[in-house]
């Protein structure tokens, strides 16, 4: 007999014992699975959501952080190496339509979702589905521009999700598995939920779509753990008549018979009932002032104004709330009386920007689709200055008329509801434009009841130039820094990142990444579909990576697809 | 919780599940599913060229036009007649019913001269946005594709010219067509 033969056995039996006494050990690592020595790195804290501006392993908000600057502080990947990103996976979704997804990363776990409310939770590293949750949509759905879903919120152990019958339903991430379910609005009557959901302070807040189709807008927000309405702000208040605006944000004459206005006002009251106001993007959320601000959408019927009396507030405005309460602070409305749809969506931004003296102070951007980016004081929401337009402006503010007038921007212009970014070490923010002219029609009809309300209709002028293009705009002078066109409209989003660098995507399947101090193209690759959603990034095992969803889009009937695409520097 | 109360609760729970398809194809009378066959036909392929194919079509928009028409926002000599003793119930079982069949390939070839004539008035109208990539519908909005090509023409003609009533937002684009871009349309979309 050997040594070795003879030491075997006793080895056998105390790695046996060792592993008898650890098995509850085991059991319990089990159970935890993420957990580390210092806690469960995938329960969401608010402490990690408040600090991640400064994160550079997770992307925990639809647009970066509470600020929504989009802007990702890592620069493993950058304007010197950006030329070796190349695709280190792609996972594909079981639908087949337009893509609008912030990816969302937490310690190593991805959350996406699909058109028609689907959410899928992957491994950042590779690719591989953890889970798949279909939802249970109802038959009725009502909605405008697409069947899409713009992403979840992260909070405690749970992901959240609006969907297209208006539902804002709570998934377990481990599993996603429904944990609680509420019906927000009714769908029969015009609202669904494309947008995703914030998480902040055990709150879930979430607007709603619908101005297309008479509703009445609001901003909810529900108790994250069980689902309790815990307060409501409308965004039409009962008194939606204002101050009779007869200029826009910019001096401009919009043409109004406030005459006309008032003897309809008299004759039929306020229309608040049915005046729109969707809020179809996240709101920006100042912890230390406690107030929230998001832009509101359009008024219904969008082009005629002749049975809406007033400046039907708060449509196409800038609005802040209390957080605690939903209790108003204050408001900037851009274009009263909208008839034109150049309402206010893409979500806005905190910076701390110079006022009109040259006086830091704290400032929300929000870019138009209009075509102009602005600028406004956080504490009282008021305007200090626009930037240029980005985008043709001609005949503004010619009204509708019956045959159709030309008009431009179009009403899918400007920035429309992408999301911008920032890099406030160069003062800069970063939009995406459309130009796609159009001619405005009007016809009055009254509310149809859950009906699409247009009161006339949009026409795309077919054998006019569209084109897009991507802006970098001096927001302490409102100055356009660098503007680069594209063959295309663009829609979908942008990030800015610590590399040097913003990402954005096109119609024609092509995402480029752009030298952020001038508008140099240092790469691109064509995705196969149109990449029209907000790209994220992320770092997992000591490599960065730039995630974006290639989808398509419906809006602009944009190749679809249903890729998720992760890119990683080659080695 | 006490078991006796299990019983009404999955009771409620059922019939809010089964809501608001709450009439089943089997409760349909058998005469309102011959007349209804009479026309849209006994296998999904309607007996004459401009009238619907409601097989495999949304189940919303066909319980809306069943309502619509019974309400005379949607006239049509014939339809009115059928529904005018259709109870809620009974039109959203029909709905059902047809929405569960198979959409019927009529074999409709397209002319493909006009091809881009049509793809340029749908991209203005951006009908996509409404009947999705592909013109399948859902819910509310109603399959074009496949549909029958003198159906579509006529119907885009009605609310042209102010017949169909039903949808205001439809009437007021599509009287910025002309005829000519209708009928492509219709064309292009039945040989989908």
């Amino acid at each position: 007999m050997s040594f070795h033969s003879l030491i075997r056995p006793a080895l056998a039996a105390v790695a046996g014992a060792m592993l008898i006494a650890l098995l509850p050990f085991t059991a319990q690592t089990q159970e935890v699975g993420s957990g580390t020595l210092y806690g469960d790195m995938r329960t969401v804290t608010q402490d990690l959501l408040n600090r991640a501006a400064g994160d550079g392993n997770n992307f925990l908000h639809t647009n970066g952080n509470y600020q929504q600057t989009r802007y990702y502080p890592s620069r493993q990947i950058n304007t010197s190496n950006v030329g070796k990103l190349r695709p280190a996976w792609i996972f594909q979704t079981e639908v087949v339509e337009s893509m609008e997804t912030s990816p969302i990363i937490v310690d190593g776990i991805m959350y996406v979702t699909t058109s028609f409310s689907h959410a899928y939770a992957l491994n950042a590293a590779t690719g591989q589905q953890i889970w798949h949750y279909k939802h249970k949509m109802g038959p009725i759905t009502t909605y405008c521009c697409g069947p899409n879903n713009r992403g979840v919120a992260v909070h405690g152990d749970m992901v959240y999700l609006g969907t297209l019958d208006a539902k804002l339903v709570a998934l377990d991430a481990k599993t996603g598995k429904l944990v609680w379910e509420k019906q927000i609005a009714d769908p029969e009557l015009g609202y669904s939920e494309t947008m995703a959901p914030t998480a902040v302070n055990g709150k879930i807040l979430i607007g709603t779509n619908g101005g297309e189709y008479g509703i009445r807008g609001f901003v909810k927000a529900y108790d994250a753990k069980t689902g309790d309405l815990l307060w409501t702000f409308d965004t039409i208040p009962e008194n939606s008549v204002g101050v009779w605006a007869t200029h826009d944000a910019t001096g401009r004459d919009m043409l109004r018979d406030i005459a006309a206005e008032k003897t309809v006002l008299a004759a039929k009251g306020d229309p608040y009932k049915t005046l729109g106001g969707g809020v179809w993007q996240n709101p920006a959320v100042d912890l230390a002032m406690n107030r929230i601000f998001f832009v509101v959408g359009n008024p219904s019927p969008d082009l005629d104004g002749g049975i809406r009396p007033g400046d039907n507030l708060y449509t196409d405005s800038l609005v802040s709330v209390d957080l605690d309460t939903g209790k108003y602070a204050c408001h900037f409305q851009y274009i009263a009386h909208d008839v034109w749809d150049l309402d206010a969506v893409s979500p806005p931004i905190l910076v701390d920007v110079k006022d009109k003296d040259g006086k830091m102070v704290p400032g929300v951007l929000h870019g138009g689709k209009t075509g102009h980016v602005y600028v406004h004081n956080r504490n009282d929401c008021s305007l200090i200055r626009y930037s240029e337009a980005m985008v043709p402006q001609e005949n503004m503010w010619v009204l509708p008329t019956a045959n159709g007038a030309r008009m431009l921007p179009g009403a899918n212009g400007g920035v429309e509801w992408s999301p911008m970014t920032t890099d406030a070490n160069q003062g800069l923010v970063y939009a995406i434009n459309l130009h796609q002219p159009m001619t405005y029609h009007v016809e009055s009809s009254p509310y149809p009841e859950g009906k699409l309300w247009l009161g006339g209709a949009f026409k795309v002028i077919p054998t006019e130039e569209q084109w897009g293009n991507v802006t970098a705009v001096d927001y302490n002078t409102g100055k356009i820094r660098w503007q680069v066109k594209t063959a295309q409209p663009m829609i979908g989003g942008i990030m800015a990142t610590a590399g040097g660098l913003v990402f954005t995507g096109e119609g024609n399947g092509m995402f480029k990444a752009y030298d952020s101090e001038t508008g140099s193209v240092l790469w691109t690759f064509q995705a196969g579909a149109g990449v029209n959603a907000p790209p994220s990034s992320y770092t997992v095992d000591g490599k960065q990576y730039i995630v974006v969803a290639a989808g398509g889009n419906t809006q602009l009937n944009y190749k679809r697809g249903n890729n998720i695409i992760a890119f990683t520097l080659a080695d | 919780m006490n078991r006796s109360l299990w019983a009404p609760l999955i009771g409620a729970l059922l019939f809010v599940c089964s809501s608001p398809n709450t009439a089943t194809a089997a409760e349909i009378p058998a005469e309102t599913l011959a007349l209804c066959a009479s026309c849209h036909g006994e296998a999904g392929v309607p007996t004459a060229a401009d009238i619907p194919i409601l097989w495999g079509q949304e189940f919303y928009y066909i319980y809306v036009q069943l309502k619509d028409y019974k309400a005379g926002l949607r006239a049509n000599e014939t339809m009115s007649g059928v529904v005018a003793d259709l109870d809620k119930e009974t039109m959203q079982a029909l709905a059902q019913h047809f929405s569960e069949q198979p959409w019927p390939s009529i074999g409709y070839t397209a002319p493909a001269y006009e091809a881009g004539k049509a793809l340029a008035a749908l991209s203005a109208g951006q009908c996509v946005q409404c009947h999705l990539g592909g013109y399948e519908g859902n819910s509310r909005i109603p399959r074009m594709a496949g549909q029958q090509a003198d159906y579509l023409e006529r119907t885009m003609q009605e609310f042209k010219n102010k017949i169909r009533l039903n949808s205001a937002a439809k009437g007021s684009l599509l009287a910025s067509y002309s005829d000519d871009d209708i009928a492509a349309m219709a064309r292009y979309l039945a040989g989908l």
